[in-house]
């Protein structure tokens, strides 16, 4: 237990890092890149805007409109590339993220995410610790993809997803079917889980 | 379901782990070709030993270009449209550089240089390392 609240403390003061579930959409950018993302799913939505120094690290702002809780608040966001693998064919990525809220020192949020992708099959995985003034819950997720087609630079390209994700408040896996779509620098995703739309949008400037 | 997302780790790194060792063996066949500014226009293969030039893209590429240096880039970890989008926002901002494409197929990018031009493969490299991913070989060609 002590080794974990080290790793805690270690992890908020060490890091000023970013975000949830829509990491897996290079939650950096070019360097001197701008990124602005809108979420929305059953649980929250979120606006979010971040600026990548280098390809190394990003910091920006989140607006959260928090479904669940009822509540609002902007937190303060970051991710670093802890590691980064490329192939030929392949790039392989491990990122550490988290947030503080500007609102309340008892909300904050801290994790990992990775993910490997070839030009054909993509995957990733996350896992974020989040606290909270009312509860604090634990979100894993897993993502898996196909293109059914390999478009050339400057096509419109298609991902066929599957998301599981699970959160502790709940306790349950939810698994559920998305579509990704990217041309140039904007990026379309939508997902229908339990009649409730995911939507995730992100322009790169 | 922790069991799959410990699997999937594992699948990630060993995937990885296979990849890296193979192109380890890739580099070492394929032929750096960043001594200077050859002409290679009369070389029988284009990109060095092992990926062939996607030979449509690279005329679509350089129709209606004269006067120009062609440099033909290897890169590793470009394997969607948006890992390369940096790449060619970086290289556009040099004023000697009159066209960039990418081919992602064959993981290739195309930088079209003013003729006058002395093109250094270890600025290259330097530009596509500071974007996240990885030159291995280039080669010019005159037209």
């Amino acid at each position: 237990m002590g080794i974990l609240k080290y790793t805690n403390i270690l992890a908020l003061c060490g890091l000023v890092f970013i975000l949830s579930a829509n990491v897996n959409a290079r939650p950096i950018s070019w360097p001197g890149g701008n990124t602005y993302m809108y979420k929305s799913d059953s649980t929250k939505t979120s606006k979010n805007y971040h600026y990548s120094p280098s390809y190394k690290y990003s910091i920006g702002v989140e607006f959260v409109n928090d479904k669940y809780f009822k509540d609002e608040y902007m937190n303060f966001r970051g991710t670093y590339l802890l590691d980064r693998r490329n192939t030929k064919k392949s790039q392989r990525n491990f990122y550490i993220t988290g947030a503080f809220s500007g609102k309340s020192s008892n909300n904050y949020f801290y994790g990992v995410h990775g993910d490997w992708e070839t030009r054909r099959f993509f995957s990733s995985i996350s896992y974020i610790n989040k606290y909270t003034k009312l509860k604090n819950y634990t979100e894993k997720e897993l993502q898996l993809g196909v293109a059914p087609y390999l478009g050339e630079y400057g096509d419109i390209h298609t991902w066929v997803m599957m998301k599981a994700k699970r959160n502790t408040i709940n306790d349950d896996w939810e698994t559920y079917p998305f579509i990704k779509l990217f041309t140039g620098d904007y990026m379309l995703e939508i997902g229908n889980k339990n009649s409730h739309w995911d939507l995730h949008f992100m322009a790169r400037f | 379901m922790n069991k799959i997302l410990l699997l999937t780790l594992i699948l990630i790194s060993q995937i990885s782990h296979a990849e890296k060792n193979h192109d380890s063996h890739s580099n070492e066949e394929s032929h750096d070709m960043s001594e200077g500014n050859h002409d290679m226009s009369k070389d029988k293969k284009i990109d060095g030993s092992k990926y062939k030039l996607n030979t449509k893209r690279y005329m679509d590429f350089i129709e209606g270009l004269t006067e120009v240096q062609i440099a033909i880039v290897d890169v590793k970890g470009m394997v969607c449209d948006f890992c390369a989008r940096g790449i060619t926002k970086t290289f556009y901002k040099d004023a000697a550089v009159v066209k960039v494409d990418v081919d992602l197929e064959t993981g290739k990018i195309f930088i079209a240089y003013s003729k006058s031009k002395k093109i250094d493969f270890e600025d290259i490299k330097e530009k596509i390392t500071k974007n996240g991913q990885t030159a291995t070989t280039m080669q010019i060609k005159k037209l």
